[in-house]
């Protein structure tokens, strides 16, 4: 039964392979798709379930003894992040039908779009489940090799430009992921996690500090953690919305996990809780700062992407149940979020053609509804109670106080100049593509709203009417798009009313990161049972 | 565990060129010296290995085995790598049948914002304030009587504000 | 109570629908949900303002977090709920008249307002800290929205983003302070925490910051510039919001926390003074207004300074005048603001310059404007005055508590006062009086309902003012919590000649004077706006910082970001790298063999060219040498798989740089230029450096044997293969193969979708074109089909011939991989090359005549035939990917089979799938490209 733990992984390469074969055929690809990853997506569930009822599910593949081979965990942090991960994945793919993104590359001889985008959810899923370093980093390469595809499709020329910052600083930070492995496995013999967490107390304290920093210093290049962040604003926002999206949702909070799994797993005492603080600190403030510089949309999402790495990190610097929890919270709200949002701005662009506010304009006379399922998430990005954003911040907050450090004190104010930082970079682009009449290309050199203030009311009435059919692409928002859009818009809404039970959820899977032997003996437990074989 | 100094020295050597081939702008270079890594990595897996020794083949010869774990990873990092500079040269190709090198270039959007630094401007989305007062009516359906209070440099404050640099 | 708020957004939700339905009549119906609330209240509240305890009421929702719905009727929360849901009532209704029939932003603003009662109630209602501040949050978000309701106008647009950032930034503030005072006081309960009282440094701090939310929301200066910005709302969400409710909440939580924190370090200071400043300064500009709203405005930023002195002073008599007068504005405030709505609407101007001979046009307008004024001047009978009785009685007596400064304290109210009944008559001769050389003003008369509200409100005034004794009852309830000293508050009509009598005359003489000399004073730069310009320069400052540090951070060029990189691998593990070498012992070996050392020396040789060479084929050559070094390396430590591997890969690799370089210039770009040449090579020498330091203290701190010591005996039994690198590959880390696989097929289909994209020639920059006319030069030919004549015939026909071995060798080598050297990778591999030979000897025809097949497939086969084999053990009982053993005796032998073996097919099938792919993608497709440059050239 445990090897449901699998499918999440093995249903998806199948898809792909099975896409492939079936190149030719469009409608097979998303039939297969679709009902991959709706499997995938069930298959989390009952191990959501499992997880919360009877501890981590785990299964060490191929029936070899668990200290032998590889071991899959879900416990309940890994099991949540599956499920978040894998249904907002569902709905952005169900979203590319409506962009007919797949149709990207189609002159190419192999069907791109719906082999690479399984193969990305099984290796975000892979990265999720492992429960052994080496094959967390085979996850890692399945998900990177993927996004690499993504990030390029197409093949434009800023595609390429950014692509290629991506790509290559991505292949650093895997070989100096491996250069971290081989450096553990040279330590102590093994990959094993749950072996790690046993036998790391044994080395001296020093060389566990090197060991520790080497893997955070890989990790945080994954999650975009000041300094070693600056990369990622550059290349996500030329990609494909639906990529985009998926991109912003998942990949960094994947090396968000990995720091919270190794950190709690194998260093649980670590003497580097005020490193991480400084560095969440950083992260929140130079990321922000970046979001309230920018004019494009994209831009924007992408830099508070950034700076909102630094809440989780936050509250993993603290290190208290209350923080802990506080972050897995955030990243489940996060993901939904972020995913949202560039799918609401992808349709942004759909409409209109432009994500650039400079260009953009009165949205919210022209299409009200997109404008709604804007600033609902704007606003919960903001942190705007009561939606799952601000909760999460109130967990961090408190989860600070209970610390009661002066660097944790630092870190909340910190958290409270972002939050503030955050709601003037949404407010500055919502009044300028929302509110500001659509009137401004017809100045050159846009002269911004004031520029209408000499002419009466209604010319400029007729002036915006005139302007929003000059760039109006479509008039009305495909449905497979808008759908998908609304349901993860309900999704994030909803991370609020079910904040209760989603809390002490969370808080339970914290206490489990904290007494770290469910994990290890779920693991190594079942060493009697299946070293028969 | 002994440490096979040879090896640490062809590692170092190795990563040491790949690093200094990777800060490289030219994007084949840049993955000459990946792959020089990646062989220096492959050989760290060898050190983390611990002592030489027979093939780890059960039955073939006698004598301590060499350790197999650290073979199979380096051996899948090995493919890894392989699949990737692959993509990675297609990627190289695409850049030059782009642009006519294949030289990596900067980020246009970030050079817009350093030059606003540079010239102490603030940012495009920034809107100098007016000292219009705010007007409910002068908002509505109806034609703008209170047009007439805008301060005459409105608009030129304003666009100093937004102005795209160019 | 839960209920009503749930109806409260119910009916929000609702209201676009009923607008669409009913237009304007909507606001009937949505006017019910307050009223019905207002019903609902009247009795509870009379019972706990006559002595019974709070009504508590508790719902469970985020108890992790202490983020409940707890919520409390005490005398204070219930009067301004009844005050919330009465005016949001007359307001709702008011607004059926005020909107013009079929407005197309109506839908919106109904469900906002609406919404924004329900939210108003809950925050004065609310019980749990973090609850008051999720509707405290809430009433800025919807307030923002309100008054960006038509946000054509940039003033409109910065108005509403002005409001929302300075209430919000003093929201933040008071969040903080908020957790920091339920974590002292160890409860979320605000009843509780006035009750605990906790005190202590981070106690005074959290006052602080909270009361920073509690000025900022209340338009206390120096916040106070966002108020009059508000007035871009439509007019009775100005009566409503700005005046009777949202402004109110600051007010509010002060006056709830100062039972218990009055005596805090700061408190009295603070708010007596920033108090009777606002009072002061909001009086004197409200007297430069022209527009009668913003005087208005003006008007209620002084009134809130008032407030906030009394209920901040923290006395009993304070508490109680200050209950009174926020009662008594609330009332007068919101009536005026709907009557200059009602002037605007009939009039269609506010301006009090323009306005003339109102009086005899809007009799109804000028009565209602007369009670309410006089109530707002302080005039009896009015409830105005008597609460101002109490107020300047209380501030007769606050010196015991404040230190002596009863004199300041009544000086500043008075000097306020004079002021109120100065700006008060200035508006409503403003509005009512006929202007010498002004004809009267053509006027629309307004529908007896729209005049209703305002009435009844201003009537409110009158009889409270009447029901002194019966008000005073009920407010003393809320005073309990206050030391009670010989002064009794009350609040009555007459109580003799005292003192309080006497300044109030004197406000009353006093303000007629002041009007006189300024009834003609028109708007010069006022006070708020001054603030604004402080508030615009800071945001200017921040944004000016936002760029600063995004141009110094985000440079957008590659080889910084991986210098950062770099330098920051080498500075923080290096730094750990540097205290951890002391702590083991190294035992260092020189090198095992001869052979090891003289290979590794060749290695670092032909490294060290590789960087050097300017030629790309060359430094290729070199990067083959240390790959095919390294190969050596793996032979000598005990790893011929490895080896095997490497020796392939290494040439496959080689070939397809090849492929790509041959089109590319022979020569790498002199970019970067040399400056950064040593920086370049010190990051590099540093981080190889750390690097083997890395491994060798690694290497020496091995504490326990590896898992792999045990793989020997069940590589055998369970894998059923001798080669253990083999069977870890396919079987006991078969997982990670599968991974492997995928990146394989995924960067196979990435190559081909870089490389068959219809790109358009014309795009391409002609700088490009000298590039091809070199590459001509370069190391091979571009493909293309061959003229007889230089096609080498012997080369195809022994490429041929060997084709054939060379795939069934490959075979071999797979399926003997599991006991020898070899397997799925080594296997595919070979294969792959020969393929590769193929396609060098004789062009793209010669491939497709050696593979008729098309690579996505072979690759998706590959693919899916691992998966399946992995899928497979399941039905057979065992678990994915699990291996099973065969012998078959079949007459000619026996045949050893493990079921692992498919999944070395599927290896075997991909890596053939990758190389035929790379070849129809970087061989064949560059020869098109090629071939239709060489056209186009």
């Amino acid at each position: 039964m445990n090897q449901i733990v699998l499918l999440p992984m093995i249903l998806p390469l199948l898809g792909a392979g099975l896409c492939l074969m079936f190149g030719r055929s469009a409608r097979a690809q998303r039939a297969i798709s679709v009902v991959v990853l709706s499997a995938v997506v069930a298959t989390a569930v009952v191990l959501l379930v499992e997880a919360d009822r009877d501890g981590p599910v785990t299964v060490t593949v191929a029936g070899w003894p668990a200290d032998l081979g590889i071991n899959l965990v879900a416990d309940r942090l890994s099991a949540l992040m599956l499920l978040v991960s894998t249904f907002v994945t569902l709905c952005v793919l169900l979203y590319s039908f409506g962009q007919g993104i797949a149709e990207f590359g189609r002159e190419s001889p192999l069907s791109v779009f719906h082999p690479t985008f399984l193969v990305l959810s099984a290796g975000v899923s892979n990265a999720f489940l492992a429960g052994d370093l080496f094959n967390l980093f085979v996850g890692f390469e399945v998900l990177l090799a993927s996004s690499y595809v993504l990030i390029t499709l197409g093949g434009t020329e800023a595609r390429v430009r950014a692509g290629t910052i991506y790509i290559i600083v991505s292949l650093i930070s895997s070989a100096l992921f491996l250069i971290a492995i081989a450096c553990v496995y040279a330590a102590t013999g093994t990959v094993s996690l749950a072996a790690l967490a046993e036998r790391m107390g044994d080395l001296p304290d020093s060389v566990q500090v090197l060991l520790q920093l080497l893997l955070l210093t890989t990790f945080c290049i994954k999650a975009a953690v000041f300094p070693l962040s600056a990369w990622l604003p550059d290349s996500y926002p030329t990609a494909p919305a639906p990529v985009t999206a998926v991109f912003a949702g998942l990949l960094t909070k994947v090396g968000i996990y990995a720091i919270i799994r190794t950190q709690t797993l194998l260093f649980p005492d670590s003497p580097l809780g005020d490193l991480l603080l400084w560095a969440a600190i950083l992260t929140m403030l130079v990321g922000i700062l970046g979001a309230v510089a920018q004019s494009d949309l994209k831009r924007v999402l992408s830099f508070t992407l950034v700076s909102h790495i630094g809440f989780m990190l936050f509250g993993v610097a603290l290190a208290n149940p209350l923080g802990l929890a506080g972050a897995v919270f955030y990243i489940a709200h996060h993901i939904t979020v972020q995913t949202t949002l560039f799918l609401v701005v992808g349709l942004v662009e759909y409409r209109t053609g432009t994500t650039n506010t400079d260009k953009l304009g009165g949205l919210a006379r022209h299409a009200p509804i997109l404008a709604v399922m804007f600033f609902v998430p704007a606003m919960n990005l903001a942190g705007i109670p009561p939606l799952s954003g601000f909760l999460g911040k109130l967990a961090l907050i408190q989860g600070g106080v209970a610390d009661g450090g002066a660097l944790a004190y630092a870190a909340i104010a910190a958290s409270l100049v972002t939050s503030l930082l955050t709601l003037y970079a949404i407010a500055k682009v919502w009044s300028r593509a929302f509110w500001q009449p659509a009137d401004s290309d017809l100045e050159p050199s846009r002269g911004g709203a004031g520029s209408m203030h000499g002419r009466g009311g209604v010319s400029t009435k007729t002036k915006v009417e005139s302007r929003w059919q000059s760039f109006a692409r479509e008039q009305r928002l495909p449905l497979p798009m808008a759908l998908p859009t609304v349901a993860l818009v309900l999704a994030s809404t909803a991370l609020t009313i079910a904040a209760g039970p989603l809390f002490s959820f969370t808080e339970r899977a914290a206490d489990e990161l904290h007494d770290r032997t469910p994990y290890v003996e779920a693991v190594l437990g079942n060493t009697v049972q299946d070293g028969g074989r | 565990m002994s440490i096979n100094l040879a090896l640490l020295v062809v590692i170092g050597v190795l990563v040491a060129c790949g690093v200094t081939l990777v800060l490289e702008r030219s994007l084949t270079r840049i993955l000459v010296g990946f792959v020089l890594i990646g062989n220096g990595i492959n050989l760290l897996f060898l050190v983390s290995s611990g002592p030489a020794g027979r093939a780890p083949i059960v039955g073939l010869g006698a004598g301590p085995m060499s350790d197999p774990l650290p073979q199979a990873m380096a051996l899948t990092a090995i493919v890894i790598t392989l699949g990737v500079t692959a993509f990675g040269l297609a990627l190289a190709y695409r850049a030059w049948q782009l642009t006519g090198h294949d030289d990596v270039q900067d980020d246009l959007e970030d050079d817009l914002i350093r030059r606003r630094a540079d010239l102490d401007a603030t940012s495009a989305t920034f809107e100098e304030s007016d000292e219009t007062l705010p007007d409910e009516d002068g908002t509505d359906v109806l034609p703008d009587e209170d047009g007439a209070d805008v301060l005459p440099d409105e608009d030129g404050s304003d666009v100093a504000g937004a102005e795209p640099l160019s | 109570m839960t209920t009503l708020l749930a109806l409260h957004f119910l009916a929000a939700g609702v209201a676009p629908v009923a607008v669409r339905v009913l237009d304007r009549r909507a606001f009937w119906l949505l006017a019910l949900v307050p009223a019905g609330s207002f019903a609902w209240l009247l009795p509870r509240v009379g019972d706990v303002t006559s002595g019974a305890p709070p009504i508590r009421l508790s719902i469970g929702w985020i108890s992790t977090i202490g983020l409940d719905l707890d919520l409390i009727i005490t005398p204070l929360s219930g009067i301004l709920a009844l005050l919330v849901t009465g005016v949001g009532a007359v307001v709702l209704l008011y607004c059926a008249w005020y909107f013009k029939p079929g407005d197309t932003e109506m839908w919106r603003f109904t469900a906002v307002l609406v919404a924004f009662a329900g939210s108003m109630l809950g925050l004065v209602l609310s019980d749990n800290v973090f609850g008051l501040y999720v509707f405290w949050e809430l009433t800025t978000v919807l307030s923002y929205l309100l008054i960006g309701h038509n946000p054509e106008r940039l003033a409109n647009r910065r108005a509403a983003t002005n409001a929302l950032l300075v209430t919000t930034f003093g929201g933040l503030a008071m969040l903080g302070g908020l957790a920091v005072l339920a974590h002292e006081a160890g409860t979320t309960s605000l009843y509780e925490i006035v009750q605990a009282a906790p005190r202590g440094t981070a106690v005074t701090v959290a006052v602080l910051l909270v009361l920073v939310g509690a000025l900022s929301k209340s338009a206390l200066v120096p916040f106070h510039f966002w108020l009059p910005g508000a007035m871009a709302a439509p007019t009775p969400v100005s009566a409503y919001l700005h005046a009777a409710a949202m402004v109110k909440a600051g007010i509010f939580l002060v006056a709830l926390l100062a039972p218990g924190f009055a005596g805090v370090p700061g408190w009295r200071p603070l708010l007596i003074v920033v108090g009777l400043a606002t009072m002061v300064i909001g009086g004197a500009t409200a007297l430069r207004q022209t527009d009668a709203k913003l005087l208005l405005a003006h008007g209620t930023i002084s009134q809130l300074g008032f407030l906030t002195t009394l209920v901040g002073a923290g006395t009993r008599q304070a508490a109680f005048a200050g209950l009174a007068v926020l009662i008594a504005h609330a009332l007068f405030k919101s009536t005026l603001f709907l009557l200059v709505g009602i002037v605007d609407r009939s009039t269609g101007t506010r301006d009090i310059t323009e306005l003339s001979g109102l009086a005899r046009s809007l009799p109804g307008a000028l009565v209602a404007m007369v009670l309410a004024g006089a109530s707002m001047a302080g005039i009896p009978p009015l409830l105005g005055f008597t609460a101002k009785e109490s107020a300047l009685a209380a501030a007769l007596n606050v010196g015991p508590v404040t230190g002596g400064t009863a004199w300041l304290v009544t000086t500043g109210i008075v000097i306020g006062s004079i002021l109120t009944v100065a700006y008060t008559t200035r508006l409503v001769w403003g509005v009512f009086s006929t202007k010498p050389g002004r004809a009267a003003t053509a006027v629309v008369p307004p529908p007896p309902g729209f005049l209703a509200g305002p009435l009844a409100l201003a009537l409110g005034c009158l009889a409270f003012g009447f029901a002194g004794h019966w008000l005073t009852q009920r407010l003393l309830t809320h005073v309990e919590g206050f030391p009670a000293d010989e002064h009794a508050p009350v609040l009555t009509l007459w109580h003799g000649i005292n003192l309080p009598l006497v300044l109030s005359a004197v406000c009353i003489a006093g303000g007629l004077a002041v009007f006189a000399v300024t009834h003609r004073t028109v708007r010069t730069i006022a006070a708020h706006q001054l603030a604004e310009r402080g508030f615009t320069a800071i945001v200017r400052a921040i944004d000016r910082v936002a760029v600063e540090v995004t141009g110094r951070t985000q440079r957008g060029s590659l080889p910084i970001y991986l210098g950062v990189v770099l330098v920051v691998l080498v500075a923080v593990p290096g730094t750990a790298l540097a205290l951890a070498w002391g702590s083991v012992d190294h035992d260092v070996v020189i090198a095992d063999n001869a052979l090891q050392a003289v290979v590794a020396a060749l290695i670092c040789v032909a490294a060290v060219l590789t960087v050097r060479s300017r030629r790309r084929l060359r430094a290729v050559l070199m990067l083959g040498v240390t790959g095919y070094g390294t190969a050596l390396l793996f032979v000598v430590h005990g790893a011929p798989d490895l080896a095997l591997t490497q020796v392939l890969v290494e040439t496959f690799l080689l070939v397809t740089f090849v492929l790509v370089l041959r089109r590319l210039p022979p020569f790498f770009s002199d970019r970067p230029f040399n400056a950064n040449r040593w920086a370049r090579m010190a990051i590099g020498a540093l981080t190889g450096l750390a690097v083997a330091g890395f491994a060798a203290v690694a290497a020496s701190s091995r504490t326990a044997a590896p898992d792999s010591a045990q793989f020997a005996g069940p590589a055998v039994d369970f894998g059923g293969g001798r080669n253990i690198v083999n069977v870890t590959i396919v079987d006991i880390r078969a997982w990670d193969t599968l991974g492997e696989l995928s990146v394989l097929v995924v960067a196979a289909t990435g190559v081909a979708s870089l490389i068959f994209l219809l790109t358009d020639r014309s795009t391409r920059p002609g700088r490009a074109t000298p590039e091809v006319s070199r590459s001509t030069r370069a190391w091979v030919r571009p493909q293309r089909r061959m003229s007889d004549d230089r096609r080498s015939i012997v080369l195809e026909v022994v490429t041929r011939l060997l084709f054939h071995a060379i795939l069934i060798v490959s075979i071999y080598v797979m399926l003997a991989g599991h006991n020898l050297p070899g397997g799925g990778f080594a296997g595919g591999l070979i294969a792959g090359l020969a393929l590769m030979v193929r396609y060098l000897a004789g062009g793209r025809e010669e491939l497709d005549a050696a593979a008729p097949v098309d690579a996505g497939a072979l690759l998706g086969l590959g693919l899916a035939v691992a998966a399946l084999s992995g899928l497979l053990p399941t039905l057979l009982g065992g678990g994915v990917l699990q291996s099973t053993v065969f012998d078959i005796h079949l007459p000619f032998g026996d045949l050893h089979l493990v079921t692992s073996v498919f999944f070395d097919i599927g290896v075997y099938l991909v890596v053939i799938g990758l190389a035929l792919d790379v070849m129809r993608s970087l061989g064949g497709g560059i020869d098109k490209h090629a071939a239709s440059d060489e056209v186009a050239a």
